[in-house]
């Protein structure tokens, strides 16, 4: 279905985030899954509830990360005229590159994340910080 | 003068003897007859001539009878004589006696210028009559002394007794007015002690109604309690099947989280199957929705469930809290009963005492109007003795004036 783009809407926080269904493996419970897959903390913020876990797939396709938000609001088909990159200059000012645009939902702009890049980041992050 | 008047009577008789014969002896022997006859009236002057008898032997009587007659005239005036002496001793010691009582001199001894013997017992017994005068008129002196110490004393008592009547009937007048106010004070007491026993008695009907009121407070604490137990046992029984239902809403939850989570990723992958999921992407949408909505539910069934079980804990407490203040109520309540009881026989004690208090107070006013009719006869003695009293002075008072002019009286007699 050309010119539509199926993005899933989730909550972190108070924020609700957009990503691309395609970098979506599958949405699990975080009660199930492995202590070592969760990613609790992100540039997106820390979740309250997490009662829910986005399952991503890396880059390099080898291995899969949770990433625990608050709520899943549902997957949503939205036309490709409501999906906007990131201004050149707002790209500038965001130190993450894995905010990608920004995606009109029923009229209301919300920041479209590209999970795998996230994912990536906060590992690399993490594998940087000292141990405690 | 016997001797010398018998020979001349039998001379006398010897010479009228020849001269007259038989005759004249009768004659003498009247003439004898009639002097003596004359001689028994009085005439003792007359004598017979014995010449004159003509028989001797008459002659001599008649001489005999001259001498027997001069010796009776002699006789008689010496005894004539002795009463004229005694006479006048006899007026001489009575005007001495006379004249020593007038003059009230009993000092001395009376002296008598009689030397009759005969006079002497007389003698002896005026100055006997005059001693026992003299004894008489001390003594009477000394008690004429005493009478009037006496009479003195018996007028200071006579007065003091009539002072002491007047306080008496004072104090009697004084006490028979307060038996009065004391039968009064009776009277109200009686009155008083009546009304308290009647309110005792409606204390004690009103404290044996609240006695029953207070068994009927028991049983319906003991009733309390049972239904509180009973409550408790409902409660806990409704407590457990909320917890069932709980457990039954966690598994409906758990399912319907899972449906959400299979719905999301059927919806996931119908997305990602593109125009060929779309179909599939509205059955799991749907699908969604309806775990969504289930989850709502069992949400709400959670925060109903949440509300019951504050409210059986409430109801819980509540039952539990009426559990304690029925078993509260119910020690109350036979706290109560013991201190009904107890102020029951206080009340039953202090009727019995205001009936006895009532009782007495009767006998006592009965007693009182007995005293006061005794204290109004009293006064009434009390008043005649106070009469008496006066009287009495008033005697004391004359017998004292008496028994001074008797003293002066005897003062008159001197005996020292």
């Amino acid at each position: 279905m050309s010119g539509h783009s199926e993005i899933l809407l989730f909550q972190v926080g108070a924020r609700v985030f957009a990503a691309e269904v395609y970098d979506v493996v599958r949405v699990g419970a975080v009660r199930n899954a492995q202590e070592p897959e969760l990613l609790v903390r992100s540039a997106l913020g820390e979740p309250f509830a997490r009662n829910r876990g986005i399952v991503v797939a890396s880059h390099q396709g080898g291995t899969e990360h949770t990433l625990v938000v608050d709520q899943i609001l549902g997957v949503r088909t939205v036309p490709e005229s409501d999906v906007h990159p990131l201004p050149a200059f707002a790209a500038e000012c965001l130190q993450s590159p894995s905010v990608t645009g920004f995606v009109l939902v029923d009229e209301s702009p919300m920041l479209l994340i590209d999970l795998p890049t996230l994912v990536r980041e906060q590992r690399a992050s993490a594998a940087a910080a000292p141990s405690p | 003068m016997r001797e010398r008047s018998e020979p001349d009577a039998k001379n006398k008789a010897r010479k009228a003897a020849p001269r007259r014969g038989k005759n004249g002896v009768s004659q003498d022997a009247d003439r004898l007859a009639a002097f003596v006859r004359g001689f028994a009236e009085g005439r003792y002057d007359a004598r017979l001539d014995p010449d004159d008898f003509a028989d001797p032997g008459l002659a001599a009587v008649a001489a005999a009878v001259n001498a027997a007659a001069d010796h009776i005239v002699s006789q008689m005036r010496t005894a004539q004589q002795r009463v004229a002496a005694v006479g006048e001793g006899v007026d001489e010691a009575i005007e001495a006696m006379i004249r020593l009582v007038v003059q009230g001199d009993l000092s001395g001894t009376l002296r008598l210028g009689v030397t009759d013997a005969a006079l002497t017992p007389l003698v002896a017994g005026v100055g006997q009559v005059m001693e026992t005068l003299k004894k008489f008129v001390t003594e009477i002196r000394e008690a004429a002394l005493q009478l009037s110490t006496s009479a003195a004393e018996v007028l200071a008592a006579a007065t003091q007794n009539e002072s002491s009547t007047s306080a008496q009937a004072s104090a009697i007048h004084e006490t028979t007015a307060t038996m009065e106010e004391l039968k009064g004070a009776s009277h109200q007491i009686a009155e008083n002690a009546q009304m308290v026993a009647s309110i005792a008695e409606q204390t004690l009907t009103s404290g044996r109604q609240g006695e029953g009121s207070i068994k009927a407070f028991m049983e319906a604490m003991e009733k309390v309690r049972h239904n509180a137990v009973e409550v408790d046992e409902a409660i806990g029984k409704l407590s457990r099947r909320v917890e069932r239902i709980g457990t039954v809403v966690d598994v409906i939850d758990e399912i319907a989280d899972r449906s959400d989570l299979l719905a999301l990723n059927a919806a996931l992958e119908g997305a990602k199957a593109g125009e060929a999921g779309r179909g599939f992407s509205i059955v799991a949408a749907e699908m969604r929705r309806l775990a969504e909505n289930v989850m709502e539910s069992t949400k709400e069934i959670k925060n109903l469930i949440t509300e019951i079980r504050e409210a059986t804990h409430a109801a819980k407490e509540a039952s539990d809290g009426n559990k304690r203040m029925a078993a509260e109520g119910e020690k109350l309540g036979g706290s109560a009963m013991h201190n009904v009881t107890g102020i029951l026989t206080g009340i039953q004690e202090t009727s019995d005492a205001a009936r006895v208090i009532h009782l007495a107070t009767q006998q006592q006013r009965t007693a009182t109007e007995q005293v006061v009719q005794s204290m109004s006869e009293i006064e009434e003695v009390t008043r005649q003795a106070q009469a008496g009293s006066r009287q009495a002075t008033g005697a004391a008072s004359e017998l004292t004036k008496l028994a001074e002019r008797l003293a002066e009286l005897v003062k008159r007699f001197k005996v020292d």
